[in-house]
């Protein structure tokens, strides 16, 4: 018995079917061999760069350069300190020291000891957690690939003269972070939490152009 | 006495011969045309390099005498070539730059040039490449003389800059064209590798499959099964190719659409009504930034000479192919770029080519032309291609 051949429309749409197939498998295999692609802790820490854009508001716990043990609260918020609305983040530990950091033009300490007001207030900035600073550094720095080192649940990154550790959990959510300059070395524990209305007031309604 | 096979041997071998020759001269007439437009963008770069604008392209990019045309998205391009892929959620992200390009490039730094000489190298060669397709393509569908004027035009054309910057537009012209021209030659099959190629490089490579429709149509009589199968596989290559990088994508970052959320962050987002907010929101793009007068005149432009190249009988799957091209992009809210994405429409520079049939035309086109090569590239600095 013989075999009924395939009409010529079935024999049309075979070569077309095989035609578009191997050009998805050419095209995915050219870019698979020829590209490239970003290592494990390029996406850990975009994990936690995602961890640090959830969040505006952190709880810290630290200590710097051997002296006593402060808790801090660091909020990225809206401030209006030269009439400009802009985005900036405000630090305050439970010493009195607050801290505004609103780029490019203000950067205001008040209160708190002489001592924590001599330091660099990047130092305060990163050891609080302010999210939006380490945020936006780890995302450029995985976006360039380069200049950041996973070291088991370590993430190290340098920013404007200061060497940061992060140790992560296993979500790759900061927990720790340890800073180092020219001058300073502290370490912190650090929890996100969540913005309250009242929260909010707390922090800030003291500032220069808050709510504006 | 000659046999009748000598005689036919004895009359080829000149007509032969003299057939190289004239691919040969073609060849040399179009190596000067792309060697004008390219000393006048060269000499630009240099004049840019020496006494500026610095305007907002970074120091690096100032750093040597053609770094100017290293600039904006050479940036990104170098960026796939070097790491590969990755999508960081809201910020700019390199998935939105098509993976031909930066692969070519990564091949050339391969060969021992680094990653800027070798997208320099490629865009430009390509370009080359591109004008012998073009010329080719041209001559197949509208004649000599069209063909003639339609490729000095391009190779002097004021948008035409970006053909020599570390931007892919070359080689996606040069792949649409030999894509077409294969179609027409009836070779199918390299038709769908050099249209899957060009989608493979630039979205705006996709609708190079309407020509390839149309062309496939008119042959369908002529055609074996397996050959009709192969001119609606080089039909639907391009949508593949792009398919394949979502495919990749996927694979890498976990998001086939990545490339399409990328775009976004440049504030690209296609809508319905996308033209409408383009359209509304110029009184505001204008107010921030004047440049965007360039790319409104830009669209004015190709559809009137898409426009001219309808009333000079151009095949009208270019000219709906030409037109989508131009007025896609509006569609995504922004005037921006669109005088180099219409670059990839050749029904544009047909146009132009028709205009060009009157002698004063054609010379007011080419004392036009050299200068505001010369000028875009001067721009460089203050505004993106």
């Amino acid at each position: 018995m013989r075999g009924r051949r395939p009409g010529p429309v079935f024999v049309t749409l075979a070569v077309a079917a095989a035609v578009v197939f191997a050009t998805l498998a050419a095209g995915f295999t050219i870019q698979r061999v020829a590209l490239s692609e970003p290592s494990a802790a390029t996406f850990d820490a975009l994990r936690t760069a995602t961890w640090l854009s959830r969040y505006r508001l952190t709880a810290s716990t630290f200590t710097v350069d051997g002296g006593p043990t402060v808790h801090g609260e660091c909020l990225q918020d809206w401030f209006a300190p030269g009439g400009h609305r802009r985005r900036g983040a405000v630090l305050r530990l439970d010493d009195g020291l607050v801290l505004l950091d609103v780029p490019p033009h203000t950067l205001v300490a008040t209160g708190g000891t002489a001592a924590e007001r001599a330091l660099d207030p990047l130092v305060l900035l990163e050891l609080g957690g302010c999210t939006r600073v380490l945020q936006r550094r780890v995302e450029t720095l995985a976006q360039q690939r380069r200049g950041l080192t996973m070291s088991g649940n370590r993430l190290s990154f340098a920013l404007k003269g200061t060497r940061i550790s992060m140790t992560l959990d296993a979500q790759k959510a900061p927990v720790a972070i340890a800073v180092s300059s020219r001058h300073a070395r502290g370490s912190s524990s650090i929890r996100f939490e969540r913005v309250t209305a009242a929260i909010r007031r707390r922090i800030s309604s003291d500032l220069p152009g808050y709510g504006s | 006495m000659l046999t009748t096979l000598e005689h036919v041997e004895a009359l080829s071998v000149p007509v032969a011969r003299g057939r190289t020759a004239h691919r040969l001269r073609l060849l040399a007439w179009i190596a000067t045309w792309w060697a004008i437009g390219r000393a006048a963008i060269v000499l630009a770069a240099i004049v840019v390099h020496r006494f500026g604008p610095s305007g907002w392209i970074r120091n690096v990019e100032h750093a040597h005498a053609l770094g100017p045309l290293a600039a904006w998205d050479g940036k990104w391009y170098r960026m796939v070539a070097s790491s590969g892929y990755l999508m960081v959620p809201g910020r700019q992200s390199d998935p939105a730059f098509f993976p031909l390009y930066p692969v070519l490039v990564r091949g050339g730094h391969a060969l021992g040039l680094g990653y800027s000489a070798s997208a320099l190298l490629l865009a430009n060669l390509g370009f080359f490449a591109a004008l012998v397709a073009f010329h080719a393509l041209t001559r197949e569908l509208l004649g000599w003389s069209t063909a003639r004027r339609a490729t000095m035009y391009l190779a002097v054309f004021p948008f035409g800059y970006a053909f020599s910057l570390e931007y892919p537009e070359s080689i996606v012209l040069a792949l649409i064209a030999a894509s077409a021209l294969a179609a027409l030659r009836g070779r199918w099959g390299l038709a769908a590798a050099a249209a899957a190629a060009a989608a493979l490089a630039r979205p705006e490579g996709l609708f190079v499959a309407l020509p390839l429709l149309a062309i496939a149509w008119q042959q369908r009589n002529e055609l074996t099964p397996v050959r009709r199968g192969l001119a609606l596989g080089a039909v639907l290559a391009p949508a593949a190719a792009i398919a394949s990088f979502s495919v990749y994508l996927a694979s890498v970052l976990g998001d086939p659409m990545a490339w399409s959320k990328a775009e976004q962050a440049w504030g690209r987002h296609f809508s319905p009504l996308g033209v409408v907010t383009a359209i509304e929101g110029l009184g505001g793009s204008f107010a921030h930034d004047a440049w965007v007068v360039r790319d409104v005149v830009a669209v004015a432009v190709y559809l009137g000479l898409i426009a001219v190249a309808a009333r000079a009988r151009v095949p009208w799957p270019w000219l709906v192919s030409g037109a989508a091209i131009v007025v896609l992009p509006l569609f995504s809210g922004a005037f921006d770029s669109i005088g180099r994405f219409g670059l990839l429409a050749p029904a544009a520079l047909w146009g132009l080519a028709a205009l060009g049939r009157d002698p004063r035309a054609h010379r007011v086109i080419l004392l036009v032309s050299v200068p505001l090569l010369c000028a875009a590239i001067v721009t460089l600095p203050l505004r993106y291609p």
